[in-house]
């Protein structure tokens, strides 16, 4: 994608190149290099992709206000402390550097920082970034500190972490906290006017509430002002707006609009509303190029609307970490990277090879198993063993079989998806060629994959059907056997299409089966005339070449009795699958 | 050259201004009021580095009002919190200001490894550079190689410099020709890297005393820089005054005076009621001492240099009680007079090394208790025990009465070493004392030229301006401007007749 250039072009902003959190709610201990720019996690519920978003967002808060619990700790002990580190690309304006305390550099290495190095052999410049974290602390406490080179910490402070900015879309519907003044928002940091707030504490201090309660409550005031003076208590009472600790005038100050000649609060729109109107006044501030951390883009928002906030956030030059399980959402990111959070907590990025897959085809990186079938005959074969031997309703369980386009397209998707960390199942025939690579990837998805030690998925299956079963084998499930015929007729020559002329032209049900194998792939004879090689390749589609072709061999599998030979082989797959879905392993097939 | 240019130089948007800003020329108040109006203007922070924690104070008191933004130090605490930060890289430890002060040549050996990494690493300087975008350096002639080297780093990463510095107060201590010209060259490129360079030629430090002496002192610094011979014949302003005397002391580094040289000296001195008294060498200092039958203290400036010494060895020789007794020896030589090896040193050491088991008598059996002391407690505390009680016999006993403490606080500060749990710890917090309640000069004071630097008295007496202390060379020059610039009101040459020095033209 060319990553690195693009970078360069752009103007500086903070980034994060490496998040480390240690014993934060689910995630035990998790490493990530973050790419530069727009950031999309994908994974299962329950994976943990909303906790790295708040990692984040709690590192980077702009507020020192923010409560935690014991809920926010590894198994909710905070004896065990948690930390949120990053590595973060500081441009000088965010004043990293004009701390009370001197804030020192690293060197970046490519994967973690380094302690700069007088005397290493590299003259190359390497970036400049530095480290900061958040502790939480046994008290459930929060610790922010700058990490220093030599193993000390300073504090991390809030100043700075406001000039970094951090943009939030939360998932949770009542925070709309960027649309509030509150101290460090994105609005507070567009409007910027420090004065605000003694102006209004002035202002609404000099009005006299109490003037506008009703009469028994004046009077209920007045009986309560004599009662003070009785007790010696200070009288004249009153009632006025007051402000107190961790109560801010300015939070309840928040932006409104009109709508049909009403001033109403902009949090009273719905949730993409506001979420696209956050994002739109953190991007017309021109002095921040804030950190944006979107959880479920789709939220509130249409597939169109979808489209326009994924955009929006590519455009822009800021780093920028969104989770989905939207296909629009991901269909839109076509510049982003994309990451998978699998279950065991891996985070992985889908490589290239993965990405014109993921335009045709995104639902399967979106659900909780995707098996890459090579071709339309085996995700029809794969879906009736399924539907079988799994489940009669897997989509509910998050399994999704997906077309990989061919032999050696989905070996090489399958080898991109096995780095990416996502757990993937393949089914493919064996074709000869690559046998280290297709080695390697069955070490790494051991029995998730399945690939026949022998020729092709149809060879594997005819060649087991009795001779007693041939003719009812070619019937297809309509029971019409003409076309299937046709074609066996026309590899031997012979005018006549029933099935006694065949066996006679063929002379045993062993040279009937291999034709049909033949006539099933669309296999071309050698020393075939040019113009007829077309209509021999084009038989497959007669027979089984299709999902529904696939889904029909499947059916007859069972139904001529063929299993028991396979099963030896299909079973352990049907397994494997069961029990990425979290399934009791079977022994045998079981009954409807 | 003014006072107005080199203002409007400072302001300039130059990013490199050297001032060559001789002694009394306004300096301090040039680089204060600059960087209180920079503090005004531009929102970072300002640094304004010194070489001493007396300079700090000066710079702190006239930047008061812009305290917030103008940060103050001493350029080797700059060099010390970048070491510290990347110690591990360095092969310092983590407290590198403890190692500095306890090894040898500590301060110039983290520079060189800090410059090296500035160097090699020029993100560092960058981060600092935006740290401090604006830093003002005093006295940058007191800079060591290493020091301009990290200045200059700074500077290359965007660090606007405006740098303060008088060539001809420059100290070269015993170095060497090939080091003294590479020091020379140093400034002259610097000055050719400025984009603005001027030079203060006002001596404001004369104008309430004596004007014509304040010119004369810059004129005579301008003939020493130059390489010309400060003359002396013909009319000497109001003030300054020749005396010629010759040292007539016959042991080696001893200064005396025959009678009829030291009567005018007796009576120009005998009405001043503040009064400095410089020579060039140590040995010449602790003999004025002497001279001036001890009724003038010596100043002993703010390094402990002795101290240093002690606080090595006793790290290094801790629990060996024959090396300890040495090195109480070393230390009671270099900061007193007469605790000689043939009255003191050697029978004190030939004690600890025989275990004091002899029988002795009188003073031999005082000396064995000295030995005693040692050898009992062969550490800091013993030595400090050892040191109080000897200057107690100075004092109480006839028989020690011939050793002279010349260097007092020094010596106390030795035996306030024994109340610490380690001479380091002690060290650290004595050198953190002196700092803070910095000492007052006394009124009248002996001192070596070098001590006298940054010190203003009223009367100055230059002695021993003979060949042997004031040769033809480029350190000698800048010695004898430093003691020529330190007097404000009035200046007496002690001439030799025989070996008058070159540097003067009689």
């Amino acid at each position: 994608m060319g990553e690195e250039k693009v970078v360069e072009a752009k103007p500086a902003v903070p980034m994060i190149l490496r998040l480390r959190i240690e014993r934060y709610r689910g995630l035990e201990s998790f490493n990530w290099l973050p790419d530069p720019h727009v950031n999309v996690i994908i994974g299962g519920g329950d994976n943990g992709k909303t906790t790295i978003l708040d990692a984040v967002g709690l590192l980077l808060s702009p507020a020192n206000s923010v409560v935690i619990s014991d809920a926010d700790y590894w198994k909710r002990a905070p004896e065990g402390e948690f930390i949120i580190e990053a590595v973060l690309k500081l441009p000088p304006d965010t004043g990293i550097n004009e701390q009370k305390k001197p804030s020192w550099p690293w060197e970046w290495d490519g994967n973690k920082p380094v302690v700069p190095n007088p005397d290493d052999e590299e003259t190359d410049r390497k970036e400049e970034v530095y480290v900061v974290r958040v502790r939480g602390t046994p008290d459930c406490d929060l610790a922010y500190e700058i990490c220093q080179p030599n193993g000390e910490f300073d504090h991390f402070s809030v100043s700075v972490r406001r000039k970094i900015g951090l943009v939030k879309l939360g998932g949770d519907d009542r925070n709309d906290r960027d649309l509030r003044l509150i101290q460090g928002s994105a609005l507070d940091r567009l409007l910027s006017d420090k004065s605000l707030r003694a102006k209004l504490a002035k202002e609404i201090g000099e009005k006299n509430v109490e003037e506008k309660l009703g009469d028994s409550s004046k009077k209920k005031l007045s009986d309560l002002d004599t009662q003070f003076g009785k007790q010696a208590l200070p009288i004249n009472l009153g009632l006025g707006l007051v402000g107190g600790q961790g109560f801010s005038l300015n939070a309840l100050i928040g932006l409104t609009a009109e709508k049909h000649d009403v001033r109403l609060p902009l949090s009273s729109w719905g949730s993409g509303t506001r979420r696209l109107a956050a994002l739109e006044i953190a991007s017309s501030n021109q002095n921040e190029q804030p950190i944006t951390i979107v959880d479920e883009v789709e939220r509130g928002l249409e597939p169109y609307r979808q489209r326009v906030l994924v955009k929006e956030l590519m455009a822009a030059p800021t780093q920028a970490f969104i989770t989905t399980h939207s296909v629009a959402a991901i269909k839109a990111a076509t510049s982003a990277s994309i990451w998978y959070l699998s279950g065991e907590r891996k985070i992985g990025k889908l490589a290239d090879a993965t990405s014109p897959h993921m335009m045709k085809d995104p639902e399967a990186f979106l659900s909780r198993i995707a098996i890459v079938a090579e071709g339309a005959t085996e995700v029809g074969f794969v879906k009736f063993l399924i539907l079988k031997a799994v489940s009669s309703t897997p989509l509910e369980y998050g399994i999704w079989v997906t077309d990989g386009g061919g032999n050696d397209p989905t070996l090489q998707l399958l080898e991109s998806l096995a780095k990416s960390g996502l757990k993937f199942s393949g089914f493919a025939d064996d074709e000869g060629r690559a046998p280290e690579r297709w080695a390697t990837l069955k070490t790494a998805l051991g029995g998730l994959l399945l690939r026949w030690p022998k020729g092709c998925l149809e060879e594997n299956v005819i060649e087991h059907v009795a001779d007693n079963d041939l003719e009812k084998f070619i019937a297809d499930p309509d029971g019409d056997s003409g076309e299937r015929l046709r074609t066996l007729a026309l590899r031997l020559k012979i005018e006549e299409k029933s099935y006694a002329a065949i066996l006679a032209a063929a002379g045993s049900p062993e040279n009937v089966r291999k034709l049909i194998i033949a006539a099933a792939t669309g296999s071309v004879p050698a020393g075939t005339p040019e113009d007829q090689k077309k209509a021999l390749k084009s038989h497959g589609k007669t027979w089984f070449k299709t999902v529904g072709g696939g889904f029909e061999l499947g059916s007859k599998m069972l139904a001529f009795g063929i299993w028991p030979t396979l099963e030896g082989q299909l079973l352990p797959f049907v397994n494997a699958i069961r029990q990425s879905v979290d399934l009791p392993v079977i022994a045998e097939l079981p009954d409807e | 050259m003014s006072d107005e240019s080199v203002a409007a130089a400072l302001r300039s948007g130059a990013s490199l201004v050297v001032i060559e800003a001789p002694g009394g020329c306004g300096k301090t108040h040039q680089g204060a009021q600059y960087a209180a109006d920079a503090a005004e203007i531009i929102e970072s922070r300002i640094l304004i580095l010194t070489h001493t924690h007396a300079a700090c104070d000066v710079f702190a008191a006239r930047t008061a009002s812009s305290r917030t933004r103008v940060e103050i130090r001493t350029l080797d605490s700059l060099i010390g919190q970048i070491a510290s930060a990347y110690h591990g890289r360095l092969d310092l430890p983590a407290d590198v200001s403890a190692w500095s002060r306890t090894n040898e040549d500590g301060y110039n050996r983290v520079a060189i490894k800090v410059a090296h990494l500035l160097d090699k690493k020029p993100l560092i300087a960058s981060a600092l550079a935006r740290r401090y975008p604006l830093i003002i350096c005093d006295e940058h002639q007191d800079a060591t190689a290493a020091q301009d080297q990290i200045i200059l780093a700074l500077h290359k990463a965007g660090v606007y410099l405006r740098i303060f510095a008088d060539p001809m107060q420059r100290i070269f201590g015993g170095r060497n020709a090939t080091a003294i010209a590479a020091e020379i060259k140093r400034w002259t490129d610097l000055k050719e890297q400025a984009n603005e360079f001027e030079e203060l030629d006002t001596p404001h430090r004369w104008a309430n005393t004596n004007p014509a002496l304040g010119a004369w002192v810059l004129t005579a610094r301008a003939t020493l820089r130059d390489g010309g011979q400060v003359d002396l014949r013909g009319a000497l302003p109001n003030g300054l005054r020749v005396i010629r005397a010759d040292n007539v002391a016959r042991a080696p580094g001893q200064y005396q005076l025959a009678a009829q040289h030291r009567t005018p000296l007796t009576q120009l001195m005998r009405p001043l009621n503040s009064v400095l008294v410089v020579a060039a060498h140590n040995t010449t200092v602790s003999s004025l001492r002497a001279f001036f039958n001890r009724s003038i203290p010596i100043w002993e400036g703010h390094t402990r240099e002795a101290l240093d010494g002690l606080c090595n060895g006793l790290r290094i020789h801790n629990g060996n009680p024959l090396e300890i007794g040495k090195i109480a020896v070393d230390f009671v030589s270099g900061v007193a007079t007469g605790f000689s090896p043939t009255g003191y040193s050697r029978l004190l050491l030939d004690e600890i090394e025989q275990g004091c088991t002899k029988r002795r008598t009188k003073k031999p059996a005082i000396l064995q208790s000295l030995g005693r002391i040692i050898l009992e407690q062969p550490d800091h505390q013993g030595v400090g025990r050892f040191l109080a009680t000897l200057r107690a016999l100075t004092k109480d006993d006839e028989a020690f009465a011939a050793i002279k403490i010349d260097h007092s606080r020094e010596y106390n500060d030795a035996i306030q070493l024994g109340r610490y749990a380690s001479p380091d710890e002690g060290l650290a917090e004595i050198a953190r004392r002196r700092a803070h309640s910095r000492a007052a000069i006394p009124s009248k004071a002996v001192s070596t030229i070098h001590k006298a630097k940054g010190l203003e008295f009223p009367h100055v007496v230059v002695a021993a301006c003979d060949r042997q202390h004031f040769s033809d060379t480029k350190a000698a020059r800048a010695k004898l401007y430093v003691a020529l610039s330190r007097a404000t009101e009035s200046l007496t040459l002690l001439v030799s007749h025989t070996h008058p020095t070159p540097l003067l033209h009689i």
